[in-house]
């Protein structure tokens, strides 16, 4: 018993010191596109969730794409190189993550988007 | 119309039946009433056909494109093949429902079926338990998520399937996750019951062991199915994410895989009851939490699954669930304390409490990161965790478990002696090999050098129990043939041995593609080349096709003699949204991953190109644990009761 509870507590100790050490460098603040001006973390990434608006600009073969992000009335441009998301067009929502550039513009590590919702395309009933 | 009315009743039938068969037989199984009990399983019975025919109904909607239903005109549409229409039955919301009911009613039945042996009392709990899960399914389904609502106008087509399902894995990862899921509530209604009967011994493990490995097998291969899914078919390179709709299937997997090797503790030694309970009560536990968090959206995830009215169901059944196990467990403890002799710390029991342990472990480590966001929401600003937290925290935890795998099924029972650690030199002369080959090949990523080395001496313990085992009853006489049949004799074991070297196969392959995947980006004009890591491309052109419903734009590389067509197809109808189609070539050695981004005004296009060492081994790797599942799963079953307790009582429990 004494020994059985010795293992435990050994393991929930490693397991605690692993989550504790690991989520360290590794979690990333969700922000608003008005609190990622007035507050971004020092260090780190920032996810930011908003809606992509018309004026996608595509440069090299759709690999490198600007695009403003807006989220209720706020709005940052977004420069991300990379491959998108099957469903990335005006009007979805995605989820950028990085960091917002002295020039004012969110350099974006990944862009996630919202899968759409459910296996159909629209709802018929709502 | 009719036919959904019919529907309609079916489902409403079966819940009649289903709140009737739990009501009484909790009644009579505690009154051990025989003809009742014989009453209450019959009304489960009946609750299974009224839900099969509802499934059957709603089949035969899809497939006639009845698009009065509403379910029916959400998920298809007259163009979708009719593999996909079909599929759409476990496609929505509603119908994955009825899919779940109908895995747990017709399990259930199997599994009361056989049930004589276990006595009036807990084979009459269980139906209780089962009925009773069966009852908030069709509520659910009759009262907020019916698959048979009617729509007021009839269209003449319906909207189809979203283009990213519209794929062979369709078919089968949904169903295949799903009914792992579904199958795990039946070793959950037999330990509820057996706590409730008040019958602590092995008997519902003997009992549940088949639903329980057959649960273990459908998730493992509903992983892994989903993994291949995302591989071919999204187009970043990667097959998991450990998104929170990944991490809620996966970790009802890490509770099966704990509770398949404490279980044998207890059939074999008479410890670790209550531990059992609580591992048995924890996957089911985890299962529901999993249904309820992607029905309800509270986490931020990719997949975003309609915000819909049965999260609030799914949480309220959660609790009902959480309250009414650790109620039970928690009134019964008194009476859980183990038979068996106490063993020393070095011995089968301690390798299997260790590793149960550890994957606990890591199950605590994906729910905190997968609850962070809500956590850390509530108390201030919300954070996420990367996919490095995940990672770091679980990689230790993993490398500690295969190291255990490694020497795990060498340790004997009770006591380990000389001959153990002597026979511990195979695993550990195969680490050292494999390391100093990576050191040689000059690998320097301390995961790698970690992971892979303990793989491989995971593969050489099961080559070497296969090779003692044949070795042994080829002396014993008899030769080839009789090894063969010996072998298929304890074939519980055996299979157990061959689903521990596909795992090994697999962490191979996950390490390989993981630490030494390669990318490139490039734009290229016609005729021109790119090399990634050894392989050389030349691109040759690009056209695009125009398809009945969509449009497509397809470049052709070549490799050496072959051609690959990446290309991205555009559903004008649905928006324009485009869908990628990465071109695969594959081999055992390395997979050459080709996305198509896009062609610019100059008659270029740009490429992102991955190198993949040895994603097929994760495929193959996988298909060796099924086999395992289905050959150690296979044939009659051995009936194996509690150990005959051991007279010197022990004063030491497991919990």
């Amino acid at each position: 018993m004494i020994r059985w509870a010795i293992v435990m507590g050994v393991v929930a100790a490693c397991v605690g010191y692993l989550v504790y050490s690991a989520s360290g460098g590794a979690s990333e603040y969700y922000v608003t596109v008005s609190e990622l001006r007035s507050h971004q973390p020092a260090s780190g990434d920032v996810r930011v969730a908003g809606v992509v608006q018309d004026d996608i600009q595509r440069s090299n073969g759709g690999l490198h794409v600007r695009f403003t992000e807006k989220d209720g009335t706020a709005s940052v441009v977004v420069d991300y190189t990379g491959t998108l998301p099957d469903i990335f067009k005006p009007g979805i929502t995605v989820v950028a993550e990085g960091r917002l550039g002295a020039d004012g513009v969110f350099h974006a590590r990944a862009v996630l988007a919202k899968c759409p919702s459910r296996f159909s395309t629209t709802s018929y009933t709502q | 119309m009719t036919l959904a009315f019919l529907g309609a009743g079916s489902l409403l039938a079966g819940l009649v039946m289903a709140v009737f068969s739990a009501l009484l037989s909790f009644w009579a199984g505690r009154t051990e009433n025989g003809v009742m009990i014989q009453v209450g399983r019959r009304a489960f019975y009946a609750t299974a056909a009224m839900i099969f025919i509802a499934s059957a109904l709603l089949e035969t909607a899809l497939v006639t494109h009845d698009f009065s239903l509403a379910y029916v005109t959400e998920h298809t549409d007259l163009s979708t093949p009719i593999a996909l229409v079909a599929a759409g039955f476990y496609g929505g919301q509603e119908g994955s429902l009825l899919y779940w009911a109908l895995i747990l009613s017709i399990l259930g039945s199997a599994s009361l079926l056989a049930s004589s042996r276990l006595g009036p009392r807990l084979a009459a709990y269980a139906a209780g338990i089962m009925a009773a899960i069966a009852s908030f399914f069709l509520v659910v389904l009759v009262l907020v998520a019916s698959p048979f609502d009617v729509l007021a106008i009839t269209p003449p087509d319906g909207l189809g399937l979203n283009p990213v399902l519209r794929d062979g894995g369709m078919l089968i990862h949904p169903p295949v996750v799903l009914a792992g899921f579904a199958a795990f509530a039946i070793p959950f209604s037999f330990a509820a019951a057996a706590l409730l009967a008040g019958r602590f011994d092995a008997a519902w493990i003997a009992h549940t062991r088949r639903f329980a490995l057959v649960a273990w097998g459908l998730q493992s291969a509903g992983l892994l199915l989903g993994m291949w899914w995302a591989y071919h078919v999204l187009g970043w390179g990667g097959y998991w994410g450990w998104d929170p709709v990944e991490n809620v299937a996966f970790m009802p997997w890490l509770a099966t895989t704990a509770y398949l090797h404490s279980s044998q503790v207890q059939e074999r030694r008479g410890r670790l009851r209550a531990w059992n309970f609580g591992l048995v009560i924890l996957a089911f536990l985890l299962v529901v939490f999993g249904t309820f968090i992607v029905r309800s959206g509270i986490v931020p995830s990719v997949h975003t699954f309609a915000v819909s009215p049965i999260g609030p169901w799914f949480l309220g059944f959660l609790g009902v669930c959480l309250v009414f196990s650790i109620g039970v467990l928690a009134w019964r403890s008194g009476g859980l304390h183990s038979s068996g002799e106490p063993a020393p710390a070095v011995s089968r029991e301690g390798a299997f409490a260790l590793q149960n342990l550890l994957l606990i472990g890591v199950i605590a480590v994906v729910f905190w990161g997968t609850m962070l966001p809500l956590v850390s929401g509530l108390v201030g600003q919300e954070r996420v965790v990367s996919a490095s937290y995940y990672e770091r925290a679980s990689g230790p935890l993993f490398a500690a478990i295969l190291a255990l795998m490694a020497a795990g099924p060498l340790i004997p029972w009770r006591h380990a002696g000389v001959p153990f650690w002597r026979s511990l030199t195979w695993p550990a002369a195969t680490w050292a090999l494999v390391l100093a080959i990576l050191l040689v090949a000059g690998v320097r990523g301390l995961p790698a050098l970690i992971g892979v080395p303990l793989a491989a001496a995971v593969a050489s313990t099961v080559v070497y129990e296969y090779a003692r085992a044949i070795g042994r009853w080829r002396r014993a006489g008899g030769g080839w043939p009789r090894a063969v049949a010996l072998l298929a004799r304890r074939r519980r074991r055996y299979g157990a041995y061959l689903a521990h070297l596909g795992l090994a196969v697999v962490v191979v392959g996950l390490a390989a593609s993981h630490f030494w995947q390669q990318e490139k980006d490039v734009t290229l004009q016609t005729g021109q080349q790119v090399t990634v890591a050894g392989y050389t491309l030349t691109f040759a052109g690009a056209e695009t096709r125009e398809l009945a419903d969509h449009s497509e734009l397809v470049a052709a590389m070549t490799l050496g003699g072959q051609t690959l067509e990446p290309a991205r197809a555009t559903y004008a109808g649905l928006g324009g949204q485009s869908l990628t189609h990465v071109a695969i070539s594959s081999s055992p050695i390395a997979d050459l991953y080709v996305v198509l981004a896009g062609t610019n005004s100059d008659g270029s296009a740009s490429f992102r190109i991955f190198v993949n060492p040895l994603v097929s081994w994760i495929w193959s790797g996988g298909a060796i644990i099924i086999v395992g599942v289905v050959l150690g799963n296979a044939g009659r079953r051995r009936a194996v009761g509690e150990p005959v307790a051991v007279s010197v009582p022990s004063a030491v429990g497991a919990s």
